[in-house]
């Protein structure tokens, strides 16, 4: 996995560099601000992208803007948004573009190096990887939608942790279920949301953009 | 002399200790009466001129040409009373007059003006001559048997109306000399004090009539004060998320490592665990700057001179720290002082290349003064990553004005005073 990061705080970004060479993966370019990090996306056309929310000139959203634009450039991209705090806005201009191999976590989460792998993988592989914080501000934000508010209470929560990027076996153990439930919940969540039963995994990324989309407008 | 009364000062030593400060005191005070009946002084000498003029141009009026003139004298009266109105403010309270000069005689606003223009040339300047006279009078009558004896004989020697010619005369005329110099120190302090609240009274508008000047004035600091605030809430969420975060970001990041590489490569744990020591201890750094920044503990504690102390202790350069105000003043004045001072030290040290700097700050007439002055190379000016811009809105915000003066090849001095709100 070829890996391109962009941090403008030079500690932060030797770490989180020298963290995934540890692990073995190929960070190919490392960028100080948005331009560094469009050239260098440019140049190595890696499978992934870190970004960070706040960078040069203004400190803003230089970050969400540059991914953005990385992904118009590029659009089989996958990019990994990490951010100071959670902002909707940001999230939803993230979204608007797809939610296909995207994530958008909160810095702090690189921390539990196993679940950032996780997710920086699932990401990679064309899933979404939605933080915990940015899915519980939508929830409580979301506007009715006629298939999802077919839903039940179940149903909704399995949603929206596969927004947040588990697979089904993490879903069950989140909720203590068994696995064979979560499959169940989830062909039922197919079923009103009127998916039809093509890839299991696009349909999966289809539903998780409806509900984000859902909680957006 | 307003000596400190016995019981106040039970040792001997305790009565000569007090006498030193207020001797000073008083000669500071003497000479701040004499700057402020001095610039009074030329302020009436105008007014004469103005006055003369001003009676010109209504003798013209009988005749009829004059009328075309009026607006122009009226300007003149107007100028001549901002400029007091400027001085006056530069010794207490801000002088609120119109902001536009008036046109005609049935403004009230002119007929007030034209009523001070006669009372400063006639009343104004006997008053103000007679306080600048009190120290010539003395020095020249004091100094009187030292340059007597060198006198031609023959001439005309008399300092008063009577003729000296004997020794008892010269001691008589240096007695006078040291009744003026008491005179001077006891008298002139109250001679420029109501000599000022003369001039305010006719400056200031009416009472309880134009009050739209003072609330435009203010809704606009007020505005600016809210600028500042926000500005500055925005500068410490920066500081927080952008530096203290980062590095606690960085440290769960080294220390995530460190546990994934316990297992795999334990020489390297140690290696990773001191990285991510050295980054909680930068964010412990950070933390701290930022709280100082928000306001400096020792400014609670230690009051302004404790803090300024502090501050030119810490400074590259050289500096010394002269504070003299008897009362705490309220603490975001005293805040916004300190942060001045700050900024100025600040650019002292990064701009200047001086080699001394000098920290003033006195309380006069209810307004805070503090002055940073440098030996430095000058030339400073506002913006250009200065930081004055930020400082003159903190200082407006308080009702305070802002002058920097710094001439190329130096020195630079930047004065702010601060309205105490007492």
């Amino acid at each position: 996995m070829r890996i391109v990061i962009a941090e403008d705080d030079a500690l932060l970004r030797e770490g989180l560099a020298l963290l995934l060479r540890a692990e073995s993966l190929d960070v190919v370019a490392t960028a100080d601000g948005p331009d560094g990090f469009l050239a260098a996306v440019d140049e190595h056309r890696p499978d992934v992208a870190i970004v960070d929310v706040r960078m040069p000139p203004t400190h803003t959203d230089e970050g969400v803007r540059a991914a953005v634009e990385a992904r118009r450039r590029q659009p089989e991209l996958a990019v990994l948004v990490l951010s100071a705090y959670v902002e909707q806005a940001f999230a939803t201009e993230l979204l608007a573009g797809g939610a296909r191999g995207l994530g958008y976590l909160l810095k702090e989460r690189v921390g539990r190096v196993e679940e950032f792998l996780g997710a920086l993988h699932r990401v990679a592989g064309g899933g979404t990887a939605i933080d915990p914080e940015v899915v519980a501000q939508l929830l409580t934000r979301s506007r009715p939608d006629a298939g999802l508010d077919r839903l039940s209470a179940r149903e909704r929560e399995v949603l929206a942790l596969m927004a947040e990027g588990l697979g089904n076996a993490a879903i069950a153990a989140r909720l203590v279920v068994t696995d064979g439930a979560v499959h169940k919940h989830i062909r039922s969540i197919f079923a009103k949301l009127d998916l039809p039963p093509t890839d299991a995994a696009d349909r999966r990324v289809t539903a998780v953009l409806r509900y984000l989309d859902a909680v957006r407008r | 002399m307003p000596l400190a009364p016995p019981s106040l000062a039970p040792a001997p030593a305790g009565a000569s200790r007090g006498l030193r400060p207020a001797a000073v005191r008083a000669g500071r005070d003497t000479l701040n009466a004499l700057e402020q009946l001095g610039g009074g002084l030329g302020t009436a000498l105008l007014a004469l001129a103005l006055l003369l003029w001003v009676l010109v141009v209504t003798l013209a009026c009988l005749v009829g040409v004059g009328v075309l003139l009026v607006p122009g004298a009226l300007r003149l009266v107007h100028g001549l009373a901002d400029r007091e109105r400027a001085r006056l403010g530069r010794w207490g309270p801000d002088v609120l007059g119109p902001d536009a000069a008036p046109t005609s005689l049935r403004d009230p606003a002119a007929r007030r003006e034209l009523t001070w223009l006669a009372g400063a040339a006639t009343g104004g300047l006997a008053w103000t001559f007679a306080g600048v006279a009190l120290p010539v009078y003395a020095v020249r009558d004091l100094t009187f048997p030292l340059w007597w004896p060198l006198l031609p004989p023959g001439e005309d020697s008399r300092p008063w109306w009577w003729s000296v010619d004997t020794w008892t005369g010269v001691a008589a005329v240096a007695l006078l000399g040291l009744g003026w110099a008491a005179l001077t120190v006891g008298a002139t302090p109250g001679m420029a004090r109501l000599h000022a609240r003369a001039a305010r009274r006719l400056l200031s508008p009416p009472p309880g009539t134009d009050l739209s000047l003072r609330v435009a004035e203010l809704t606009a600091t007020r505005a600016a004060a809210l600028d500042a605030h926000v500005a500055e809430l925005r500068r410490i969420e920066r500081s927080l998320h952008d530096g203290t975060q980062n590095r606690l970001v960085t440290t769960t990041v080294l220390l995530g490592a460190a546990r994934r590489s316990l297992a795999r490569d334990p020489a390297a744990t140690d290696e990773l665990l001191e990285r991510a020591q050295d980054a909680a201890e930068q964010a412990l750094a950070e933390l701290r700057s930022v709280a100082r920044g928000i306001l400096p503990p020792v400014l609670v504690d230690r009051g302004l001179a404790g803090a300024l102390s502090g501050l030119a202790a810490s400074s590259p350069v050289p500096c010394t720290v002269d504070v003299d105000v008897p009362v705490r003043c309220p603490a975001s004045v005293e805040a916004t002082a300190w942060f001045v001072a700050a900024e100025a030290m600040t650019n002292v040290a990064r701009h200047s290349g001086a080699t001394a700097a000098r920290v003033t700050v006195r309380l006069r007439a209810g307004r805070l003064h503090l002055a940073v002055t440098d030996d430095g190379r000058g030339g400073a000016v506002e913006g250009g990553g200065s930081g004055l811009t930020g400082v003159r809105r903190r200082v407006q915000a308080h009702d305070g004005e802002l002058t920097l003066t710094s001439p190329p090849g130096g020195p630079t001095t930047l004065e702010v005073a601060l309205s105490c709100g007492s």
